[in-house]
């Protein structure tokens, strides 16, 4: 079976350090205010009134069997890579027209400000090349991030996934298909989004198909359109708060 | 925050993005767009033990370097003492490497003091004047005039020396701001500070504790491992409802400043229901019969009065931890910088252990284990006849540490000029402008000194107070000194510290200053070594150690970790585990403690308690570009009724005063606190310009109230009442 990288999360170990977010940051350069990563909290004035206890849900881009980003970018630039399952972004093809961050139930995406370009978890790249687990969960202090192939059983994240109750945390209507799965409640699951596709390009998408992505693609065309398009179209192509990736870093943004 | 930055960046990006787009017309395709700027780790990097140096827990981790450029530090895995973890601060460590705001020359005050007004200067010019000024307050005012602190450094230990060569008693840590009266009260009652073996435990009751945000090394990740795979059972006390007490199984909003009350409630019940480890308190305690009688009038259903936890609770904990002992304990906790009784109320935590065996078997308190590593070269200090007897400090606390001296008690001496005058301060990796309560006082005090030398990595608020500024190395540039680690049932180990990058700017190592003064000041025979020949004296007796240090970046020793008092006395008086404490009897203190009810806060006031989160280590992190952008500021935590009734809203500014002092802050109206109760994170307030954090939130120091623990002369800082009103 082909390999498919996946993560397999406690919720219940995560004690909300944040160093998957600070480990992220640095790992792949993500800019002042963008995040590859996060992590929900569920409510915590109802939990301080009930003492009900809290639940912290560390999460990332979910590397979707169903990815509605794919299908919502115009270039092919955004793509699951076959040998690992992996959703990758290949910034030569990226135009940074937001159709993807505006296709993301998880709002996993931002638009980098200095590369103009999608970004967004790839479980490390860089470092799984140079033989190193992703950053977020080689650094985690409760080893509640645990990765690896889910199609190996023997796999950590596979054996995980033995035996043990595991759930996704998806929209109903944007089922997508995660890789993400959890180790019991994961704690807040009203969340994701509905993916929001962009209607045009579906369109002509089902005239042209894949010919016409890769005419996109290959030639300067579409990019001008793209970005007369952006030029018009203005903020309203762009999803309101998350396009700045997950901006509950620290508590401070929690509490304003 | 964030959003606004991203406005910026949306309408940077739209703008940059017509430009792209020409550059992709005119220039072919898309290939215009910068590449280079992704990825830290090229092919070819070099993996470099590091040992951490973001907080006090020095957890060793490895340092990617690629072209002489640190990109990323990672856990080392095989450091068991961080459970192979590295937290978000010790990921954001090379933001403080690479921190263009850090010092990079010596810098000489040129305006007032604290008015920030520096000019840069060389080296030789810093140390002459350093030498000159010292040997000057030296001579008029005795080697004593001199005050020397030193932070949890790898290389305060140089700094300590300094001192005892130059001929001054009064040498300050930061621990007097921290955890003193707590290792008081254990060192009182079983002869040494233990270590809890928290991986094993089945029952902790955490009081005065927050390991899932104020992250200890084992005990934070020990403490989720057996949640999650012992079943173990977790109680949190906290007027605050912490992320420990989030992810509790049992949480108690535990009225401040009672914490005694219940120690008392459960002794009370664990010797009358005759729960207690009657084998162990024969065997290996005193003054169990003084006790019986002593809690006698300490019962549930009063200490539910005192601490708002209702009788029938305390009295099931007091069960359920006789059921889980030995493998079970009262957490000993670390700060313990709160009341005037603190060691008297940690005195509480030990004894319940006590009672319960809690100590020397698995899951409850351990002995400290054997590590090995020796003091270094030793020292033949020079003797000073001018010298006052005793340290400036001597006398106030009926049972400080000599060796840490207490850092209230120095400042009011200093700013009596009694019992001597104190004029000169040498401050390294230490910062009580922030970390010590009444702010006003410390700037006082370093007013009225005839010279003031800071040496640190940025502009930190002492700095910003001093007449002469040095710039240390960080920790990534430094060699420094082996240090011994102590992690109960993780290891007990050894870690040293060797330079991952080139140093940068002139920062040089504080061994680099101390050795220079000393040749000036003609103290250099006891600064004749290298670090190297240092750190090879320490590892004298393991000769296995440099090879283990050099392949898995720790050395571990193999030594006992259960039973090491089998068979061996206790270092007290009565040589057992003391609950009647002889000395203290002695001395004309309660030998049990004696609960006095905590002041209440006057009408419309609140009892301020300060603490912090996995962000921040008080005041060296909270400017750290990377975890400034998690935590911006700090606000004041306040109960949705007490913010209500003062008709403050969420979001609103805020003025806290005391008689220390005001400070001005945001209000997070929030059920997480108690409504008698206010709260703010550490480290934030500023005063230095110099700091990314000038401008952000309030400091703790100036509104904090420096009452003092009686015994330790550890700081009291959760003695303040404050008033809130809408700024």
């Amino acid at each position: 079976m082909a390999v498919k990288l996946g993560m397999v999360i406690d919720a219940a170990s995560c004690i909300d350090c944040k160093g998957c977010q600070a480990a992220c940051k640095v790992a792949n350069q993500v800019p002042d205010g963008h995040w590859r990563n996060w992590i929900k909290r569920g409510d915590e004035e109802k939990a301080a009134l009930d003492r009900q206890g809290l639940r912290f849900q560390p999460g990332n881009c979910m590397q979707c069997d169903k990815p509605t980003c794919v299908a919502a970018c115009p270039t092919g630039a955004t793509y699951k890579e076959a040998k690992d399952g992996v959703v990758r972004i290949d910034r030569e093809l990226c135009i940074g027209c937001g159709q993807c961050l505006a296709a993301c139930p998880y709002q996993a995406r931002y638009r980098h400000p200095q590369l103009r370009v999608a970004d967004k978890c790839d479980f490390c790249a860089e470092r799984r090349a140079a033989g190193l687990q992703p950053a977020c969960v080689d650094t985690c202090p409760t080893k509640a991030r645990v990765f690896g192939d889910l199609n190996d059983p023997d796999s950590p994240a596979g054996r995980l996934l033995r035996g043990k109750a595991s759930v996704q945390v998806v929209n109903q209507q944007s089922n997508t298909d995660p890789n993400l799965y959890y180790l019991g409640d994961p704690g807040p699951a009203d969340w994701p989004v509905q993916a929001k596709m962009p209607t045009p390009w579906q369109f002509w998408k089902s005239l042209g198909g894949p010919a016409l992505e890769a005419l996109v693609g290959l030639t300067g065309l579409g990019v001008i359109a793209m970005y007369g398009r952006q030029l018009i179209l203005g903020d309203h192509d762009q999803p309101p708060e998350h396009a700045s990736g997950h901006p509950e870093g620290g508590d401070h943004d929690q509490h304003a | 925050m964030a959003s606004k930055q991203f406005m910026v960046s949306r309408r940077g990006f739209l703008k940059l993005g017509v430009g792209a787009a020409a550059t992709a017309t005119a220039g072919g395709l898309l290939k215009a767009r910068p590449a280079g700027a992704q990825g830290g780790l090229k092919p070819g990097f070099e993996s470099k033990f590091t040992v951490c140096d973001m907080c006090f827990n020095k957890c060793s981790a490895i340092a990617r370097v690629g072209d002489g450029v640190v990109r990323k530090l990672d856990p080392n895995p095989k450091f068991l003492k961080s459970r192979g973890m590295l937290c978000a601060k010790g990921n954001a460590g090379l933001h403080q490497l690479y921190d263009p705001n850090r010092l990079k020359y010596p810098l000489l005050r040129v305006g007032e003091r604290g008015q920030g007004q520096f000019r840069r200067i060389s080296w030789s010019e810093a140390l002459d004047l350093a030498a000159a000024k010292m040997g000057a307050i030296a001579k008029e005012y005795t080697r004593c005039g001199m005050l020397f602190m030193a932070g949890a450094d790898m290389q305060s230990t140089f700094v300590h020396r300094f001192a005892e060569a130059f001929g001054s008693y009064n040498v300050i840590s930061h621990e007097s701001n921290c955890l003193l009266s707590n290792n008081r009260a254990f060192l009182d009652t079983f002869g040494e500070v233990p270590i809890p073996d928290v991986l094993n435990s089945k029952y902790i009751l955490m009081a005065g504790a927050n390991r899932f945000e104020s992250l200890v090394t084992p005990d934070s990740i020990d403490l989720m491992t057996t949640l999650r795979e012992h079943g173990c059972k977790l109680v949190v006390l906290d007027p605050r409802y912490t992320k420990t007490a989030a992810l509790a199984n049992e949480y108690h909003a535990i009225r401040p400043g009672t914490d005694l009350a219940l120690m008392l409630a459960l002794m009370h019940v664990l010797i009358n229901e005759g729960l207690y480890d009657k084998q162990f308190v024969a065997e290996k305690t005193y003054g169990l019969e003084q006790l019986r009688t002593h809690v006698q009038s300490y019962s549930p259903e009063w200490a539910a009065g005192q601490t708002d936890i209702p009788a029938e609770a305390i009295r099931r904990m007091a069960r359920e931890l006789a059921a889980a002992a030995p493998a079970a304990m009262v957490y000993p906790g670390r700060r313990s910088s709160d009341y005037a009784n603190s060691t008297q109320i940690r005195r509480g935590f030990a004894m319940v252990n006590a009672l319960l065996g809690n100590w020397d078997r698995p899951g409850g308190l351990t002995a400290a284990r054997v590590v090995g590593l020796k003091g270094g070269i030793p020292l033949e200090a020079p003797f000073y006849e001018d010298n006052p007897p005793e340290r400036v400090d001597s006398g106030q606390a009926r049972l400080m540490f000599e060796e840490e001296g207490s850092f209230k008690l120095t400042r009011d001496a200093a700013l009596k000029g009694e019992p001597y005058p104190i004029k000169g301060f040498f401050a390294y990796h230490v910062n009580p402008m922030q970390t010590g309560a009444n702010r006003r006082k410390t700037i006082a005090m370093l007013n009225q000194m005839d010279f003031v030398m800071v040496m640190d990595v940025a502009m930190t608020d002492t700095a910003w107070m001093a007449d002469l500024v040095l710039p240390s190395q960080t920790y990534l540039e430094r060699l420094d000194p082996a240090s011994a680690q102590q992690g109960s049932s993780a290891c007990a180990c050894v870690v040293q510290r060797d330079p991952v990058a080139p140093a940068m700017f002139e920062a040089q190592p504080v061994f680099f200053v101390v050795q220079e003064l000393a040749k000036r000041l003609e103290l250099g025979e006891h600064f004749d070594f290298t670090v190297e020949e240092f750190r090879a004296a320490q590892l004298a007796d393991l000769p296995d150690a440099p090879q283990a240090l050099a392949e898995d970046g720790v050395y571990y020793n193999p030594s006992r970790l259960y039973g090491v008092y089998e068979g061996k006395i206790y270092k007290t008086k009565s040589h057992k585990i003391e609950l009647f404490n002889q000395r203290y009897a002695e001395a004309g203190l309660d030998p049990m403690p004696v609960y006095t009810a905590p002041a209440q806060p006057p009408a419309g006031q609140f009892r301020l308690v300060v603490g912090r989160n996995a962000l921040i280590t008080q005041s060296s992190s909270t400017s750290n570009a990377l975890l400034l952008q998690m935590q911006p500021d700090n606000d004041l935590w306040i109960h949705p009724d007490s913010a209500a009734r003062l008709g403050v809203k969420a979001g609103q500014r805020v003025a806290v005063t005391s008689p220390a002092g005001q400070q001005v802050l945001t209000a997070r109206v929030t059920h997480e606190t108690r409504p008698d109760t206010v709260y703010m994170h550490t480290g934030f307030g500023v005063m230095s310009r110099e700091l990314a954090a000038y401008g952000r939130g309030g400091c703790i120091a100036a509104v904090l109230v420096d009452a003092v623990d009686e015994i330790s002369g550890n700081m009291a800082m959760h003695e303040t009442f404050v008033q809130v009103a809408a700024a």
